[in-house]
């Protein structure tokens, strides 16, 4: 883009902004007079300081902002872990999310599925998703993948999160992560019962939670909403303090989680 | 020999959080989770003292054992 042209939208955004806020609707009304992207518009007033109203309580900095704005998460299985994840992304302003999953939400899915509701049983859970988070955040893009993962998936993301439901996925998307060297953010959830962690490159997290011993059941997992809506927020809080370059002890530890007692363990898993 | 036995997740419905136990010498930590009718496929990470260890590692006196289930769901 030209410099005149930056030069211009940041006048019409300075003029239209008040403390140092610049509300959606301004920012549409400058979009159409000018014949450039929203995402363009807000993209230049977070250079300058300037927050989209919708993430001023986000309390992030601009540059912060910016930077998960130019964000790219991979999210695998849009289900009840997945769903919940790109919600909250989606909030937190990250730019780009690429969905995954091949299935249509069915009715066992209405205990915990964000977005599966009575009138999209039936409906594929990425266009529904894609559907849902763009009311949420217009300036959001994806890339929708309506098929099982391989590694197209996770190649152009920043950082992937783990929304599957079996351990041997698990090992696969893990696998993937690992030759592409993307950071895997990995939940699980059992009843009242949940865990969650980081796999950085080179990973041991998933192979030390899920031993070759291990046999998957033929049954579906047992899975309660409140669960899966912690490890979901937990997961997002990790990519969210992944990409803004934050410390986190989930790095060299494995959170598991009790809703029945309230009990938080962090166990070590590189030792 | 005493031995604390912590239970995690799912493992505890039924049986306990944690547990000061006395067991045979030489017992090892999946003779521990076998007598606690825990099938050995559902076990996910075994912690010794807070470092990793196997079914055939042998418990000492004075241990702290911590046995894991696998979490699968999502």
């Amino acid at each position: 883009m030209a410099e005149q042209n930056k030069k211009n939208i940041l006048e019409h955004i300075v003029q239209q902004s008040r403390d140092k806020s610049l509300s959606l609707a301004a920012a549409q009304n400058i979009a159409a007079e000018l014949e450039c992207s929203l995402r363009c518009i807000e993209r230049i007033a977070l250079k300058n300081l300037i927050v989209p109203a919708r993430f001023k309580r986000n309390s992030l900095s601009c540059p912060e902002q910016l930077r998960l704005l130019q964000s790219r998460v991979a999210i695998i299985g849009c289900g009840g872990l997945g769903g919940r994840i790109a919600e909250l992304l989606a909030r937190l302003g990250i730019g780009h999310l690429i969905l995954t999953d091949p299935d249509s939400f069915s009715e066992s899915n209405l205990n915990r599925q964000i977005f599966c509701t009575t009138q999209t049983l039936g409906l594929n859970k990425v266009e529904v998703l894609a559907r849902e988070l763009g009311t949420i955040s217009p300036t959001l893009e994806f890339t929708l993948n309506i098929k099982q993962f391989n590694r197209d998936s996770i190649a152009t993301a920043n950082i992937v999160a783990d929304g599957l439901d079996s351990p041997a996925a698990r090992k696969s998307l893990s696998a993937l992560c690992r030759k592409q060297n993307i950071p895997l953010v990995h939940g699980a959830v059992a009843e009242w019962y949940g865990q969650a962690g980081v796999e950085e490159i080179p990973g041991t997290l998933i192979n030390t939670l899920y031993p070759d011993s291990h046999q998957t059941s033929q049954a579906p997992p047992l899975v309660l909403p409140m669960t899966v809506a912690l490890i979901a927020a937990i997961q997002s809080a990790e990519i969210c303090k992944y990409l803004l370059h934050r410390k986190s002890p989930l790095k060299r530890n494995f959170l598991q989680t009790d809703l029945l007692r309230q009990e938080y363990d962090t166990i070590p898993f590189a030792c | 020999m005493k031995v604390q036995v912590k239970l995690f997740a799912f493992f505890r419905e039924g049986r306990f959080i944690k547990d000061d136990k006395e067991l045979p010498d030489g017992i090892t930590a999946g003779q521990v989770v076998d007598d606690l009718n825990i099938k050995r496929e559902e076990v996910g990470v075994l912690m010794l003292n807070s470092r990793h260890c196997k079914f055939e590692t042998v418990l000492q006196e004075g241990d702290i054992y911590a046995i894991f289930p696998v979490i699968g769901g999502g």
